[in-house]
């Protein structure tokens, strides 16, 4: 590289808008480094918390500033990267998550403890995989993103490692995952054998009729629809969400399907030929169909977590339906943002809560060790249940107005049939959702069987917070709408 | 005021949120306290209440949010208004809640402050779905409502809970969520969720897309009624609910599904209505006739009253689609009497049943000897129930059969048959549970009603008797909004002949 070169590489770098651009990803890759300096000088453990808390709470105001600053970096490094208001959005929703499953993680691990710090690092490293994703507008970029992302997770869910579940999932996971990498580096290959380019921008402008452009789209969409877990691609999550660690889940369960979600419906359904719309609808409608049908089925609660998640999938995945083959015009964009983070909210309040309950055994998230939980742990038993009604959907929570949202996308894109069925099954999630509330309230306890009585501020706080939240976004949704409106 | 009456049983909730739950009396007292102040207002806003005035009064209107339609944004508010049909409706409501507060104090023993709180929050639901013109916040409203007496069903219901929950539950929202995909094709395709723009507007729209969004809506309202498929979750949860729920349930519940239909069925969609209306007279009339035979087959009291509810609500169907006049009237006044006369019941069998701690019938016998308090405001209620001249159930069937016949005389026979049948199922179960010899021996020493029971009671036998002498009082309230929906429907029907001139010639003929 010529000196020439390097210091227009150089000026490129530290351009205004790219440092603006770049700032969130710089906070959170130094608070790793620091994280783990930290970690290595003894004087400096005490730091670590701090330093962990410290560096989200800069990539959040970094993404703050993105979002309400006059302008916006736009498009940067020849057009690989971009930061506007949109992926300020999703940077905050991904900084949350973090923050959230971190502190639901505090205490969470008993038996390997030492090895905590690494466990932090990685969970620090996963939101800037998550930004590089949203905000990717090359192929290559995303993948790194993705890689970033992934790898972390797959030593996170194998992080119990004494536990063959634990292990299992992680292995699981990762072969899987692998498997997907390749299929989206081969199916991006092709993309470019067939246009000649890799960026997103000029893939839009180009004509992907031919066959080979139409393989490598198919692919590409495939490998997404494995991260996100959506059929036929769903298979793994009920395994890999119940074996990993409780908080490891519900990063998985929000962040990494809010980030591969978001680089869906931004990206790639603007480009997806629009003939293709029925067949994923289908997929769609079939994902939520056996997502609620296996999650009636299941006995143990963080389990059926896992197969209702594989339902919310289905759900989203209607929205990348009728936003196919056109510039965003049915404001899916929107209606995925706040059924994301109502989702977010929720499920990680449902999963902090069962951490909490697991330290007391394993077997408390088993539904029938859950029996009569209300008179023993009353606010938990309250706040698990106001989760539920949540994720069913019903009124004065997030989980209404993000169904809302989305049946209204439907609506708005002639997909009335789709939604009217879509209403229909998540009539059969209602049935399992509620009898989570069955068993917490309508049930005795069993007598042989200690309540769970450990108390952990931080889960606790985890759980008040999503609470917050989910009733905030049911009962005052201009505080949030006006985030969107953009 | 409509806020006020709207929200205060919900910041009662609240408050009893907040108290410790040591002492059931103060947290009764509390709930009761709250209730008696909603009733008062719910009765300052009938007395003041001028049916004669236009469109809806007392209305509140906040800003809520705004959803981003396909021209613009549309604005949701928190809009609630009266109009004399909502008026009647909250009026029972309100009147209803302390009632049913003060008779859980025999029942409800465990768990009292949750029991309260899930009462309390119910009444804002219920209260909401009346008062709502919005359309947003009416679907808010209307599955709100579900989830406190899903709880009040699990919890402190019958043996039979869980099912009788959860299949209530199921088959409600069922209907909803489709309601749900309609109320947005309505919103997106109109520009407006407020319930007084929609009415200007829904004529505009393509029948075939009215007729779409009318089948959803009529389907949810017809489940909540319940019409005749879509009966079976309505035995159920009557039967295993406590009987406070049961009084809300067959008191106010199903009637948001008989005003959905007046509301957002035949004013929102006259046209529709029309087309419809053969069909929903064939399900009222079979739903009367079905109904009574459940009912006389029941050996369960509880059941037996409950089936009754399916007869009952037939009527108000047949007389909600006769459309006409005396149909209309007749119907929202049998609203009113159901809501009266089955609460009463429903209160009495929960009575008894906390004495003998069963409802089968044929454990029962002679309670008249035992019970007379009991058996002397059994005996008004049945026979306010089954239509007996100068109570009020003779009013609103008369003018429901009225009005049917002027439309179908065969409904109406069919109709009139149900009314005989009412008498049969209804008076040998009386005769079975009051007279004759007491065939059980524990049934010999059963304590007569105590002076809680005969107060609570005693408001809604006064205003049966006053309704049977004097209709007047309340169809002065609800005649002229209900002539404005006839209105709509006329015009409906005069648009009809003049798009089908030739369908009117063979009517001439």
């Amino acid at each position: 590289m010529s000196t020439q070169e390097f210091s227009a590489a150089f000026e490129a770098l530290t351009a205004p808008a790219a440092r603006m651009a770049l700032a969130p990803l710089l906070a959170l890759g130094v608070g790793v480094l620091v994280f783990l300096l930290c970690d290595v000088v003894a004087a400096l453990r005490a730091a670590r918390a701090p330093v962990f808390v410290g560096a989200l709470i800069l990539a959040a105001a970094a993404e703050v500033r993105i979002l309400l600053g006059e302008r916006a970096p736009g498009l940067v490094f020849d057009g690989t990267f971009a930061a506007d208001r949109a992926t300020a959005l999703w940077g905050l929703m991904f900084v949350g998550a973090t923050l959230l499953a971190w502190l639901a993680s505090l205490g969470y691990y008993r038996e390997n403890r030492p090895f905590k710090p690494e466990h932090d690092a990685l969970m620090l490293t996963t939101p800037i995989g998550m930004m590089l994703m949203i905000g990717a507008r090359d192929l290559v970029v995303f993948f790194v993103g993705l890689e970033l992302l992934s790898i972390p997770l797959y030593a996170l869910c194998a992080f119990r490692r004494m536990r063959q579940e634990s292990v299992e999932a992680g292995v699981k996971y990762f072969l899987l995952g692998s498997f997907s990498s390749a299929l989206f580096l081969y199916g991006a290959a092709l993309l470019y054998a067939a246009a000649g380019t890799l960026s997103l921008v000029e893939l839009a402008e180009r004509d992907l009729s031919a066959p080979l452009a139409l393989a490598g789209l198919a692919l590409v969409a495939a490998s997404l629809f494995f991260k996100v877990a959506v059929f036929p691609f769903q298979l793994w999550a009920p395994d890999v969400y119940q074996g990993s660690p409780t908080p490891v889940t519900a990063l998985m369960a929000t962040g990494t399907k809010a980030a591969a979600f978001g680089f869906l419906l931004v990206q790639l359904t603007p480009i997806l030929p629009a003939t293709g719309r029925a067949t994923v609808a289908v997929l769609a409608l079939v994902t939520m169909l056996l997502g609620n049908l296996g999650a009636l089925v299941q006995t143990d609660l963080k389990r059926m977590l896992a197969y209702s998640s594989v339902a919310h999938a289905g759900t989203l995945l209607l929205l990348v339906a009728a936003g196919m083959g056109a510039p965003d015009e049915h404001g899916a964009l929107g209606a995925a943002l706040y059924y994301l983070g109502g989702y977010l909210f929720t499920a990680m309040g449902a999963f902090g809560l069962l951490g909490l309950l697991e330290a007391d055994g394993a077997r408390f998230t088993r539904l029938e060790s859950l029996r009569g939980l209300a008179r023993s742990r009353p606010v938990v038993s309250a706040l698990l249940a106001l989760f539920m009604l949540s994720l069913g959907g019903i009124p004065a929570t997030a989980g209404f107005l993000g169904k809302w949202f989305v049946f209204a996308v439907l609506v708005d894109a002639d997909m009335t049939t789709v939604a009217v069925l879509a209403a229909l099954l998540s009539t059969i999630a209602l049935g399992y959702y509620l009898r989570v509330i069955v068993v917490l309230y309508m049930q005795p306890p069993p007598e042989e069987l200690e309540p769970p009585r450990t108390n952990r501020w931080s889960a606790s706080l985890v759980g008040a917070l999503c609470g917050a939240f989910v009733l905030a976004m049911g009962l005052f949704p201009a505080l949030f709408l006006g985030l969107l409106g953009s | 005021m409509l806020a006020l009456l709207c929200f205060l049983p919900l910041a009662g909730a609240l408050l009893l949120l907040c108290l410790p739950r040591a002492s059931d009396a103060v947290l009764r007292l509390v709930a009761l306290g709250v209730t008696l102040v909603v009733a008062g207002l719910g009765l300052a806003l009938f007395l003041g209440f001028d049916g004669e005035l236009p469109g809806f009064q007392a209305e509140f209107v906040r800003e809520w949010f705004a959803l981003a339609g396909p021209d613009g944004t549309i604005p949701v508010r928190l809009h609630l208004g009266l109009d004399g049909v909502s008026l009647l409706l909250v009026a029972l409501t309100a009147l209803l809640m302390p009632l049913v507060v003060l008779s859980s104090y025999g029942h409800v023993h465990t768990r009292v402050k949750e029991f309260l709180l899930w009462l309390l929050v119910m009444e804002t639901g219920m209260l909401g779905v009346f008062l709502a013109l919005d359309l947003v916040l009416f679907y808010f409203f209307w599955e709100l409502s579900l989830v406190p007496l899903y709880f009040l069903v699990g919890i402190w219901g019958g043996e039979r809970r869980l099912y009788a929950t959860i299949k209530f539950f199921l088959y409600t929202v069922a209907g909803s969520l489709v309601m749900l995909v309609a109320v947005i094709a309505l919103i997106w395709k109109l520009g407006s969720a407020s319930v007084p723009d929609l009415f200007l507007h829904t004529a505009a729209l393509e029948p075939t897309t009215q007729a779409w969004i009318f089948a959803a809506f009529a389907l949810a309202f017809a489940i909540k009624v319940p019409l005749l498929p879509f009966h079976t979750w309505l035995a159920d949860a009557h039967t295993e609910a406590p009987t406070s729920g049961s009084v809300l349930l067959a008191g106010v519940l199903l009637k948001m599904g008989t005003y959905g239909l007046l509301r957002f069925g035949i004013q929102l969609f006259p046209a529709m209505a029309i087309d419809a209306a053969p069909v929903f007279l064939a399900l009222g009339a079979f739903g009367i006739v079905y109904g009574a035979l459940l009912a006389m087959a029941q050996d369960d009291l509880k059941r037996l009253i409950a089936c009754s509810s399916v007869s009952h609500l037939g009527f108000v169907v047949l007389g909600l689609f006769a459309l006409n006049s005396a149909g209309l009237r007749g119907a929202v006044l049998q609203m009113i009497n159901h809501g009266l006369s089955t609460g009463l019941l429903f209160l009495l069998v929960g009575m008894v049943y906390e004495r003998t701690h069963t409802r089968q019938l044929e454990r029962y016998g002679g309670l008249a000897a035992v019970m007379p308090v009991f058996a002397l405001f059994f005996v008004f209620t049945v026979l306010s129930s089954v239509g007996l001249p100068g109570l009020n159930g003779f009013v609103g069937e008369y003018l429901i059969l009225a009005g049917t016949f002027e439309v179908s005389p065969a409904w109406a026979t069919l109709g009139v048959s149900g009314v005989v049948l009412g008498a049969v199922y209804l008076l040998t179960a009386t005769r079975r549970m009051l007279f004759g010899p007491v065939v059980h021996a524990e049934n010999r020493k059963l304590a007569d009603l105590g002076a809680r029971e005969v107060g609570l009671m005693l408001p809604l036998v006064a205003l049966s008797v006053w309704i049977g002498v004097q209709p007047s009082v309340l169809l002065d309230k609800c005649a002229p909004a209900l002539e404005r929906i006839l209105e709509r429907v006329e015009d409906a029907r005069f648009d009809a002949r003049l798009a089908n001139p030739a369908a009117e010639d063979v009517q001439l003929r």
